[in-house]
């Protein structure tokens, strides 16, 4: 009863025939609310996977070296990524220890892996993990990755900071300057429509 | 886009409601109506989120609620040279106000105040437009629920500022700074926001298309 090619609009719920090709970095619009549906890319499986495993290796740079450190009257203090989360752990204050954490480190992770696994999973025959679970996966934790807006929050701390006393930043601090953007980048191109045609391939 | 309402005015819209057909909310399949879970990727299915505006006004209440708090209660302490000092979101911002830096000031008052006052604003418009009888401008409603969409997790901006603070600041007795109640509270709003807003269906705006 259903065709492949057609479509609901997300928002309106408008039934759309999806074109067949769709030209390289141009979006597919409904056309009555403008919802944006899909977005062309002529490379889309290699240039996500290259570009998730860059965005994966400058997280594990982030969370391993250092990110900023400090100093003021003599008194220096270095601290990494993580202590972020950890340090408002230990002032117990679990609910925001563990949101920052989430949002900022693990979800973020979690969606790249995903993409990932997804990818290699269109290239060979045994599965790991199931592609249809990670992408329902990926669809929840996508509106929950804040590492853009963690990015502001950074340099609105380090304006604050800076007047007060010597800031110097660590190699962390630059991985994740790269990492938010090349993050937002990677889920833009990952449309939900290119996402299930990789999966439907898995199988 | 002005001509885009005028354009479908007199065309009966095929949607998939009408056309017995159900839309997958997580992978975006169709399937026909009777379909209880979705074949690809197995979740449930519904034609339109179940007591969608009900949800959505329930979490903004509460959200509205805990904003009373977040505002009210220091969202950090500071520690300096033993002389403790509580400030709230408005007073930091106060304070940014008295030292000059403008800039600042701003980017802490539209994260913590403008936005998810706006969001909230947002949200109940969007559940008065939907339950209302009137005449409703479709498409501009559902560009104010993208932006409410995307602007939701910036609130969360203040709170990761607070994180990094208490983090860095750590030099015992010389100057620490540790994280306020009012930290939890708002955090709590930016994700009950987040949640309402999500729940919201803008299908069901565009549903008074066929009623008209």
């Amino acid at each position: 009863m259903t065709k492949a090619h057609q479509h609901a609009c997300l928002e309106c719920d408008l039934l759309i025939t999806m074109p067949r090709t769709i030209s390289h970095r141009t979006n597919v619009h409904c056309p009555r609310c403008n919802h944006k549906i899909a977005i062309g890319h002529n490379n889309a499986k290699q240039y996500v996977l290259a570009m998730s495993v860059t965005a994966l290796i400058l997280m594990f740079i982030a969370c391993t070296f250092s990110f900023i450190s400090f100093s003021s009257n003599g008194q220096a203090r270095t601290i990494n990524l993580l202590q972020t989360s950890t340090e408002l752990y230990s002032q117990e204050y679990y609910f925001v220890s563990f949101l920052v954490l989430s949002f900022i480190v693990l979800l973020p992770t979690l969606y790249l892996l995903s993409v990932c696994l997804i990818i290699l999973n269109t290239y060979q025959r045994s599965h790991i993990f199931p592609s249809a679970k990670l992408g329902r996966l990926m669809s929840y934790i996508l509106p929950w990755s804040m590492a853009e807006v963690f990015l502001i929050g950074v340099l609105v701390a380090l304006i604050k900071v800076v007047d007060m006393a010597d800031v110097s930043l660590a190699p962390s601090f630059w991985a994740y300057v790269i990492f938010a953007p090349l993050f937002t980048h990677i889920a833009s191109i990952v449309d939900n429509h290119r996402l299930w045609s990789w999966i439907d391939n898995a199988k | 886009m002005p001509n885009r309402q005028a354009e479908f005015a007199n065309v009966a819209p095929q949607t998939a409601a009408n056309n017995g057909l159900v839309n997958c909310a997580v992978c975006h399949q169709l399937a026909s109506i009777e379909v209880r879970h979705c074949k690809r990727c197995g979740s449930a299915l519904s034609s339109r989120i179940k007591n969608s505006i009900q949800i959505s006004l329930s979490l903004l209440i509460t959200s509205v609620l805990l904003y009373i708090p977040a505002n009210i209660y220091p969202i950090m302490r500071t520690e300096l040279l033993g002389d403790e000092t509580k400030s709230t979101i408005i007073g930091g911002v106060i304070l940014f106000l008295k030292h000059e830096s403008y800039f600042i000031a701003a980017v802490i008052f539209i994260a913590s105040v403008i936005v998810p006052m706006a969001k909230m604003f947002a949200i109940g418009w969007l559940c008065y437009s939907a339950l209302s009888t009137k005449k409703i401008q479709y498409y501009e409603l559902t560009k104010l629920y993208r932006l409410t969409e995307f602007i939701g997790k910036w609130s969360m901006v203040d709170v990761f500022v607070v994180a990094i603070l208490v983090a860095l600041i750590q030099l015992g007795g010389l100057m620490s700074i540790h994280i306020g109640f009012a930290a939890t509270a708002f955090a709590g709003v930016v994700i009950l926001t987040m949640i309402s807003a999500h729940q919201f269906d803008t299908r069901i705006l565009w549903d008074k298309v066929e009623s008209e």
